[in-house]
């Protein structure tokens, strides 16, 4: 059909009558296509991990529309309201088009060309690398990154540079549940898969408002529901949110008291004999590490508030010591630490007891963002562990990740300052020397000390350690905790450049922008929450001179003299980047599918072998790498015989908690509408008009006593910092007396200068979700 | 107890809760779209029918899961919105859910997963995204006077009649025999462009 105007092609079929009112937002908008002449394209979603499939449907150019992809077995057809409006985030009008450099007197930016820009990253990443080491560069990257850009970025880095300061955002997100699966299972990713979803009997949710933050997934298991009765959701958490309302069972614990709440768990469950003892016996070892709470930290406080790194040590246990060190944690102590009263404590060990139905337990920020994450995430693993309830179909404990390719980039490809592709890490050294030969570098390029984890990289960035750093797909001028000591003013003799699609608080501190090319603007792969690869073909044409963030890194790669690194012809390297990374992951059970596979599928779950997916890792009948004829096989656990090890983790109270001068906890996240920083999906109208700016929560009770109304704007203050914001009372999310809630979206309203930067011990990943404020009312306005 | 009363309850329910929605939201909830409602004859009732522009003006593009253009009723949007539609005194029809069990997900039970309020009509920043326009086109029919296929997916639109019958059918689209209730047996899904071929052919 030929391109007509809306409202002409209404006209022509009777459909605009007189004195007909279009909001101003359609009247400029104008139909260039029908159904008829979209041509259709599948992609995975670009937000969150759950990673549903999408198909992209694009006409002149332009992509117009999106559906769910029924051939997708995530989302068999359904998205959330984020993904129905994929396509509204490539076109805000402000997208970034042009390289732009910080004028030299400071003052704003001034277009560059792509040769200019691209020499200039390169003479100040080698500037840094001969005046300081390879210790004053880093970047700083992405869960969202591609695999594409983290591999590209990490052979970069870590291959050329000879530097391990590469992090991602991921840091932020799911380094917890990293270390929870690697210190028990020696290889990270969950087992599980979405088929639980179908499996299961009961869902335990720890801290984790699947409804808002993994839409997709929580209607599977509401339809679960639906079709068994008898399935169960049971969500333990700090305030109420939509995911409470469909809870069969709603638990309320005090803030960072989860760990005291899974021992008290674990206690009843060996005293009642709930246990499995011949599971323990063949497949379970005991580990105990440092547990003294002066000796570990919190990560913030001083001579820890510049470099955090603490290490743990293990030491060998028992089954009779773990029993011991449980005895501590009766139902009446757990309850006066919790809060949770005891008849719930028991039920909670009843339902992971009840050896007759499938249980899976479901966790994201709630338990990954906490000073103690890895202990957490310990412990939740091990309810499954001594239980025998895990790679089994419908009983897994089951960690969701937030970003849409944290497990594909991040945690597979490892692009993080102590990792390596494929479970690997830069402290060993046939694991250094491995990556090595694949890469055709000599022995001894990469060296064997981690860098910067996330927090401490722009920790050394503020003190001047670090010169150089590029920042991709990511925004941490708004997401950083403890925000305002990170504070920049351009001009301080480091270089910062900037990766992105829109303008942020990033960008805006950056010394050189660079426009990237988003989503199915170019080639990509993500990996998602079930270990599932999803591959999709560029599209449509980036707008102006945006390019693909791997791109940009290899092209400043060969202005450095490191071209080799990237010896592939310019118009046709993904498929071979994509099989150079995979050739780290065939044969030692991380196989990713072959990209020629990947082209045709809406992906699939690693280990991928004879080009069959595997559903559960470790069962035997499921994983090709099992060798045992029946039962489970942790087989990646060479450290421990092939056995997971249990873990005993006590109970340490948060880095900072209320008082009287502070007397509220605050936590932190997201809302269903919009996507992190809301660089995105702020710029889709549809979604900011449904939540238009951040907003505080607060309890009646609370707000009764402070005197201030719904609507009212207050002021939050902590320790650290304040911002002002519009209350909400009684409104999609509630929480208790005693605590606010702010979500992190909104770049006008820094919820992040509150936060503190505690981190946890193992991962150092930091705690978004407890930290002391007080509400101040604002003067009467005028 | 009858159907009658069930009814009566149920709406004193919606009323009530109409009532304690507006009174609660004091604030800038100003969410109903402008929209120019038409006068339309139902059953010899005159009700306001939803003009195929409104229908636009709430979706992204089509296709899209259209946002609530009404303030907040609470959470149990099946409540007026159920499989057959209801009219909510001082607010007007509230169409019927068009969602059936589709592909094993119960897409109706967390609505605000897909559909969510217009809560200001200020915008972040402006946008130049156009997307697909409403689709009108008329199904395939074998001859004259034969039944239509299916222009469209029936996927998530299960229940035709919430779109084809009652107040907020759109006049293109109306079906002129709502009394047959079993529409697939006469429509068929358009699914596949190929034609049959003949093994070895
Ligand atoms: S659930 Fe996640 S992956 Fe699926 S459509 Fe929503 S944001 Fe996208």
């Amino acid at each position: 059909m030929a391109t007509v105007d809306r409202r002409e092609f209404l006209k022509s079929l009777g459909l605009v009558g007189a004195g007909t009112v279009l909001t101003s937002g359609d009247a400029e908008a104008s139909a260039t296509a029908t159904a008829d002449n979209l041509t259709w394209d599948k992609a995975p979603c670009r937000y969150c991990g759950t990673g549903c499939g999408v198909e992209v449907g694009v006409a002149d150019g332009k992509v117009q529309a999106v559906r769910g992809d029924e051939k997708s077995p995530v989302n068999r057809g359904l998205l959330c309201v984020k993904g129905y409006h994929l396509p509204g985030m490539l076109y805000g009008t402000d997208r970034l088009l042009y390289p732009l450099k910080r004028k030299a007197d400071g003052s704003g930016f001034e277009r560059i060309s792509w040769d200019e820009a691209l020499d200039l990253v390169a003479s100040k990443y080698q500037e840094a690398l001969d005046e300081h080491g390879p210790e004053a560069v880093g970047i700083y990257g992405s869960g969202q990154w591609t695999v594409f850009d983290g591999y590209a970025a990490l052979k970069w880095i870590k291959g050329g540079m000879r530097s391990n300061n590469i992090d991602p955002n991921a840091r932020l997100c799911m380094a917890s549940a990293v270390m929870g699966f690697v210190t028990q299972f020696q290889s990270d990713e969950p087992m599980g898969c979405y088929d639980d979803f179908e499996a299961g009997d009961d869902f335990i949710l720890w801290g984790n408002n699947m409804a808002e933050m993994h839409p997709v997934l929580f209607s599977r298991m509401l339809e679960a529901k639906r079709q068994r009765p008898t399935v169960r959701i049971i969500d333990l958490a700090v305030r109420r949110t939509p995911t409470s309302e469909y809870a069969d069972l709603y638990v309320e614990f005090k803030p960072g008291t989860d760990l005291a709440l899974a021992n008290g768990i674990l206690h009843l469950l060996v005293k009642n004999n709930k246990v499995r003892r011949s599971f323990i016996e063949e497949n379970v070892v005991f580990r105990r590490g440092i547990e003294d709470v002066e000796t570990i930290g919190y990560g913030c406080f001083g001579d820890q508030s510049e470099r955090y790194t603490f290490k743990d040590a293990a030491k060998e246990s028992s089954f009779e010591e773990f029993a011991k060190f449980l005895e501590a944690y009766t139902p009446a102590k757990v309850s006066e630490i919790t809060g949770v009263p005891e008849s719930q404590i028991k039920a909670l060990a009843e339902i992971y007891g009840d050896s007759g139905r499938g249980t899976v337990s479901l966790w994201c920020m709630g338990v990954n963002q906490h000073t103690r994450g890895t202990w957490m995430n310990n412990l939740l693993n091990n309810l499954h562990l001594v239980t025998g309830k895990i790679s089994r179909p419908g009983a897994n404990p089951f960690s969701l990740t937030g970003q849409p390719s944290a497990c594909g980039t991040a945690r597979e490809v490892g692009t993080l300052s102590n990792r390596l592709p494929a479970d690997m890490v830069v402290m060993k050294e046939e694991h250094r020397a491995k990556t090595e030969k694949i890469w055709g570098l000599p022995e001894g390029t990469i060296p064997p000390k981690p860098g910067y984890h996330a927090v401490d990289m722009f920790r050394a960035f503020t003190r001047g350690d670090l010169k150089a750093l590029w920042v991709q797909v990511t925004n941490p001028w708004v997401t950083m905790p403890n925000l305002q000591r990170f504070q920049r003013k351009p001009g301080d003799g480091r270089f910062l450049v900037v990766s992105d699609i829109y303008p942020t608080p990033t960008t805006d501190v950056a010394d050189l922008i660079l426009p990237s090319a988003a989503w199915v603007e170019r080639e990509g792969v993500f990996g998602n929450t079930e270990r599932r690869t999803q591959q999709w073909n560029k599209m449509v044409e980036p707008p102006g001179e945006a390019r693909e963030d791997a791109w940009q890194i290899m092209e400043v790669a060969k202005r450095m003299g490191m071209g080799k690194l990237f010896p592939w012809p310019e118009n046709d390297w993904h498929e071979a980047m994509y099989e150079e990374y995979r050739s780290f992951t065939v044969g030692v059970g991380k196989d990713v599918a072959s990209y020629a596979q990947l082209k045709q599928v809406p992906g699939l779950r690693w280990p991928v072998v004879d080009g069959r997916e595997t559903r559960y890792r470790y069962a035997a009948g499921e994983d090709p790498y099992v060798t045992k004829p029946s039962g489970v096989h942790f087989y990646k656990a060479k450290g421990y015989g092939e056995k997971a090890a249990v873990w005993l983790r006590p109970y340490h109270p948060p880095a900072e908690v209320p008082d009287d001068e502070y007397p509220l906890w605050l936590t932190t996240g997201r809302v269903l509408e919009h996507w992190h920083t809301g660089s995105m999906t702020r710029r889709v109208k549809q979604l900011h008009q449904a939540v238009p700016e951040a907003y505080v929560e607060i309890n009646r009770a609370d707000a009764t006593k402070l005197g201030v109304q719904r609507g009212e704007r207050v002021r939050v203050v902590s320790r650290r910092g304040s911002v002002e914001l519009p209350v909400r009372i009684d409104d999609r999310g509630r929480p208790p007396q005693g605590m606010v809630f702010v979500p992190f979206f909104d770049e006008n309203r820094l919820v992040n200068v509150l936060t503190l930067d505690a981190l946890d011990n193992i991962s150092k990943e930091p705690d978004y979700k407890k930290c002391a404020v007080r509400v101040e009312r604002l003067e009467a306005s005028p | 107890m009858s159907g009658r009363t069930l009814g009566i309850l149920r709406l004193a329910s919606i009323a009530l809760a109409v009532f304690a929605a507006t009174s609660q939201i004091s604030c800038s909830d100003s969410t109903d779209t402008q929209e120019s409602p038409q006068e339309f004859e139902v059953d010899g009732q005159t009700v306001v029918k939803a003009s195929a522009e409104a229908r636009a003006a709430r979706r992204a593009f089509d296709g899209a899961p259209p946002v609530i253009p009404h303030t907040p009723q609470g959470s149990d949007c099946t409540r007026c919105h159920d499989h057959d539609g209801m009219e909510i005194p001082g607010m007007g029809f509230a169409p019927p859910l068009p969602h059936g069990q589709t592909a094993g997900m119960s897409e109706f039970a967390n609505c605000r997963q897909c559909h969510v309020f217009r809560s200001t009509d200020e915008v972040f920043q402006d946008s130049e995204f156009v997307g697909l326009a409403q689709d009108f086109r008329q199904g395939d029919r074998h001859f004259d006077g034969a039944p239509p296929v299916m222009p469209h997916s029936a996927f998530m639109r299960e229940n035709c009649q919430a779109c084809h019958t009652g107040p907020s059918a759109r006049e293109q689209i109306r079906c002129s025999h709502p009394e047959r209730i079993n529409c697939t047996q006469c429509h068929v899904e358009d699914t596949s462009d190929s034609t049959f071929v003949r093994p070895g052919t």
